[in-house]
């Protein structure tokens, strides 16, 4: 019995190791004007869509996830965050089953958005990691669940996710 | 037919008290925290009944605490300790939205709970020396805008813009 659960628990490691987790950002709250943290966990997304009527494609939208997580941060000034300081959540989505998608553009301030998605491996995205960075505002977004990536721009401006307009997106060759 | 009658009534009333139970919880720890006593609001019964007759901005149901002079106000260099209070708060409430603000000089934390078709929802604004909870009962509709536009809700419930 203890060999099964060590052998299951081996199996499912590669799986967890695959999941992303916003890392601590305390030290970024610290240079920030002001920071914001959203927490969605599925049964409040559930509950959300539930009584979402009047937005019915919101609300099939959200059945598929599991949550959503958002950080935010805005500086008094440019240069109060380096590249460096969002690092250890780019290190973590780097490599398979993430990719990275370019030719996506915030409406709002031009092209310092980034969005990274797990490859579900049906035809479905597991997770996407945006990362929408401007010279004094840095907003990092954490989705997890499946969802289809035409979808994504539907849930922008929503629940502190930035508005972002998906033109000619294509994956990023590894 | 009376006895499932009486059975929902009294389960209706027991979730209506357990959200009593959760506001009071959080004031009461907001008192001992901070070492003051929140203060008496006028009318606060009128002002729930008009709610919910009227319902303004999807909310039909309403309490109030409002504290002044805060023995430690929570300036900004004590935002983790604040955060570290606010999530240790007894009760099913969870926490959805948390900002700090230098510029404002205050933090703002929203936490939910669903309750049969609404939403309980917990609002805490610290200000440098005021604090103000307020628990109310939302739609979907008004929960969404308070986790898009906390500022919205903070002016909305905060005591400086009253």
């Amino acid at each position: 019995m203890k060999i099964a659960t060590i052998v299951i628990a081996a199996a499912l490691a590669p799986l967890w190791a695959q999941e992303f987790k916003l890392p601590n950002l305390d030290r970024l709250a610290d240079k920030a004007e002001e920071s914001t943290v959203v927490t969605l966990d599925k049964s409040m997304l559930q509950l959300i869509g539930k009584f979402d009527k009047d937005d019915p494609d919101t609300r099939k939208l959200i059945a598929g996830l599991d949550g959503i997580y958002v950080r935010s941060f805005e500086f008094a000034a440019e240069g109060d965050y380096s590249p460096a300081d969002v690092e250890a959540v780019r290190s973590q989505i780097q490599s398979p089953p993430w990719s990275r998608l370019v030719g996506v553009r915030s409406k709002r301030h031009g092209d310092n958005v980034d969005v990274y998605f797990k490859d579900a491996g049906n035809g479905q995205l597991g997770g996407i990691v945006v990362i929408a960075a401007e010279p004094r505002e840095l907003t990092i977004v954490n989705i997890v669940g499946t969802l289809d990536l035409d979808r994504l721009a539907d849930l922008g401006g929503d629940f502190g996710i930035p508005r972002l307009e998906f033109s000619g997106a294509r994956r990023e060759p590894r | 037919m009376r006895s499932p009658a009486i059975g929902l009534l009294l389960l209706a009333s027991s979730a209506a008290f357990a959200g009593d139970a959760a506001f009071d919880r959080v004031v009461h720890e907001i008192e001992s925290h901070y070492g003051t006593r929140h203060m008496h609001i006028p009318f606060m019964g009128m002002a729930d009944f008009v709610v919910k007759v009227a319902h303004p901005e999807g909310v039909t149901s309403f309490k109030m605490a409002f504290f002044e002079d805060l023995k430690s106000p929570p300036d900004a260099g004590a935002w983790r300790e604040l955060d570290r209070f606010m999530e240790s708060l007894p009760g099913e409430l969870r926490p959805i939205v948390r900002v700090h603000s230098r510029r404002n000089g205050d933090s703002v934390y929203i936490f939910a709970e669903p309750v049969g078709k609404s939403t309980r929802m917990l609002l805490a604004v610290f200000e440098r020396e005021e604090a103000t909870v307020m628990q109310v009962k939302v739609d979907a509709q008004t929960l969404l805008q308070s986790i898009e536009d906390p500022e919205h809700a903070r002016q909305t419930f905060s005591s400086r813009d009253r």
